[in-house]
């Protein structure tokens, strides 16, 4: 996820437990909420519902930034197109006037969608590391598929304790890796 | 097949306390219309429009209820139907719409009100009125009275139906799904009877108060402040009864997803608003801009203030994730959208009753005292070049005049609506309280239980 992409690319130690269902998964984390045991991250193949609150992650900032996007677009077709028909140049379509806001608004509509979405694509891209020619680190490609994964920190939860958290919760198999 | 053990209460209790102050809402409602009959002009049209406006209102609500149920039976959806009780007793109230539209259709059919401008005029010719001769197939008194009761009768009709499977589930519901079964077919059908029927109707009972002016976005738009509405209702209702210790099994999530519904169909309307707008602004041919010419001229503070309500207000405070979820921010933003909404209606209605009761007035105050007023409204109006540069030269000569109840809701505008809204409550609590909240064997009961968005 988002938030531990630095902690990844610093090449760490990490002990990782997979599980085959995401209900296991989730009855894990909250037994290491428990514990505290500090979790470095959850990997699962698709959104896991009532994952995040459990995980004490903060909700995402991203829609207050597509709302300035939105916001940018809406000034941009407006602003832009009371310059180019008053000032710039001003046409007579159609007998109306040359300031004609009913005129203006699916433009000011369509740049408010195209800013917002494009704004918040790209925002995600760079905050997620990811984009053309970039090559991620996985740590275990089934995480992509059909196995869900909690995995923890070597410098915060040592070996030992991650390995008899995985054993005594139901996951499948638990490996160590550098990244 | 395993029932479903709830430790709330199973059946809504209509208490006494409920129906005393439901009967003395309804109870204001009969005296403000009687009131409106007294003061009104000599052809009622005040009282006959404020009828026929909440009619309307409430009748959509209630078929919008069922509407978007059959909807969601359809798609297979499952998170409503821990509340679906609430849209079942919703559209129950199809038979208050039916009783109220048959009135104003059977007074229409006999020439007792003036609210149609095509039911004034007997007979038309080819140099009074062409436009009207042309939508005569459909603009007639037979049509209009059939049509209102066959289609609001089948709407009611299905709705019952699906309800009481719905019921019948709740006792012998078995692993076979038979009920649910049969729901689905009687879905299947409902809804492309409502797309069309619904559509003929609101042409019929609002547009067509315009006669001469028509929009082939008018349906939807219609549609779209009768759904936005009726979820209002719905959140309203669903924050009411969870307050009073009913529906624990009702949660956040369950809300959020309604408040998503009033946000995008808000949204949905706006559009809607807009689009009928700017097509017609843009066209600039009077016979379609004198609509808005009437209503931004002389309604400019509801006009306006319509689309401040209806859109800017939801779309701002419903954009947030927590306000959709907290009944606080939720339940404000439905009581005004709800009202916003009934306003909406009010502009749909009032400026084309005001410009057809001042044609049959002022024609048939030429007769000899109003005995017969409608016969002499009739003959009078053929003499005249009817059509639309006539209607627009009278609605300039009045531009100016303010009329409480026409051009602005006054109090008994106000107490109707509550009349009106204490008998939707009434039916609703009753049919509410005949069955158990939540429905035990419904298939997807287990799914809308653990709801999470």
């Amino acid at each position: 996820m988002a938030e531990n992409t630095k902690s990844i690319m610093a090449g760490k130690q990490i002990t990782y437990g997979l599980y085959n269902d995401e209900t296991d998964m989730m009855a894990a984390v909250k037994h290491a909420n428990v514990k505290h045991l500090e979790i470095m991250d959850v990997f699962s193949p698709f959104p896991v519902h009532g994952l995040d609150p459990i995980l004490g992650l903060s909700e995402s900032r991203l829609h207050i930034a597509g709302f300035i996007y939105g916001l940018l677009g809406t000034l941009t077709a407006f602003l832009g197109m009371t310059w180019i028909f008053t000032k710039d140049w001003p046409i007579v379509f159609g007998g109306k006037p040359y300031w004609s806001v009913p005129a203006f608004i699916p433009i000011t509509f369509e740049l408010t969608v195209l800013f917002a979405a494009v704004g918040m694509t790209f925002t995600f891209y760079i905050l997620c590391g990811l984009g053309p020619g970039v090559t991620n680190k996985v740590l275990d490609d089934r995480i992509t598929d059909d196995k869900f994964c909690i995995a923890f920190d070597e410098s915060e939860v040592s070996r030992g304790e991650a390995e008899s958290f995985f054993s005594s919760t139901g996951a499948t198999e638990f490996h160590s890796k550098v990244l | 097949m395993s029932t479903y053990i709830s430790d709330s209460p199973t059946h809504f209790e209509f208490t006494s306390r409920h129906r005393t102050i439901l009967m003395v809402g309804i109870a204001l409602g009969v005296i403000c219309l009687g009131m409106t009959w007294m003061v009104d002009d000599d052809f009622h049209s005040r009282f006959w429009s404020n009828l026929l406006h909440n009619s309307v209102f409430f009748t959509g609500i209630a078929l919008m209820a069922g509407f978007f149920l059959c909807v969601c039976i359809m798609a297979w959806a499952g998170w409503h139907t821990v509340f679906k009780r609430v849209w079942e007793a919703m559209s129950m109230n199809l038979l208050v719409g039916l009783i109220f539209m048959t009135i104003i259709a059977l007074v229409t059919y006999m020439h007792g009100n003036h609210l149609y401008h095509w039911a004034d005029v007997a007979g038309y010719t080819a140099e009074n009125d062409q436009v009207l001769i042309g939508k005569s197939g459909f603009l007639n008194k037979n049509v209009y009275l059939g049509f209102t009761v066959v289609f609001v009768g089948l709407w009611l009709f299905f709705m019952s139906r699906i309800r009481n499977l719905s019921i019948a589930e709740d006792s012998d519901g078995d692993a076979s799904f038979s009920h649910h079964h049969k729901m689905r077919w009687y879905a299947a059908l409902f809804l492309p009877l409502v797309g069309f029927s619904s559509a003929a109707m609101i042409w019929q009972w609002i547009m067509s108060i315009d006669a001469h002016w028509y929009s082939t976005m008018f349906a939807w738009y219609t549609g779209a402040s009768w759904f936005v509405s009726m979820m209002c209702f719905t959140v309203l209702s669903l924050i009411y009864l969870k307050g009073k210790g009913y529906y624990p099994e009702v949660t956040d999530e369950h809300i959020h997803d309604i408040g998503k519904f009033i946000f995008a169909f808000s949204i949905f309307w706006t559009y809607l608003w807009f689009s009928q707008y700017m097509l017609i602004w843009y066209a600039n041919v009077g016979e379609e801009t004198i609509y808005f010419r009437e209503r931004m001229d002389k309604y400019p503070i509801l006009f306006y203030g319509n689309l401040i309500v209806n859109f800017l207000l939801p779309f701002f405070v419903l954009m947030r994730n927590d306000t959709k979820r907290k009944f606080g921010s939720l339940g404000f933003v439905a009581g005004v959208v709800f009202v916003g909404h009934w306003i909406d209606f009010f502009l749909m209605i009032k400026p084309g009753v005001a410009i057809n009761t001042h044609h049959a007035l002022g024609h048939g105050a030429h007769g000899d005292g109003h005995g017969d007023a409608h016969g002499h409204g009739a003959e009078h109006a053929g003499d005249h070049g009817h059509g639309v540069a006539d209607a627009a030269g009278h609605g300039v000569e009045h531009a100016s005049e303010f009329i409480l109840g026409t051009s602005f809701p006054g109090f008994l505008e106000l107490g109707t609506m509550i009349g009106f809204l204490s008998l939707f409550i009434f039916v609703f609590f009753t049919v509410l309280s005949k069955a158990r909240l939540v429905p035990t064997n419904d298939p997807y009961l287990e799914e809308s239980l653990h709801h999470h968005v």
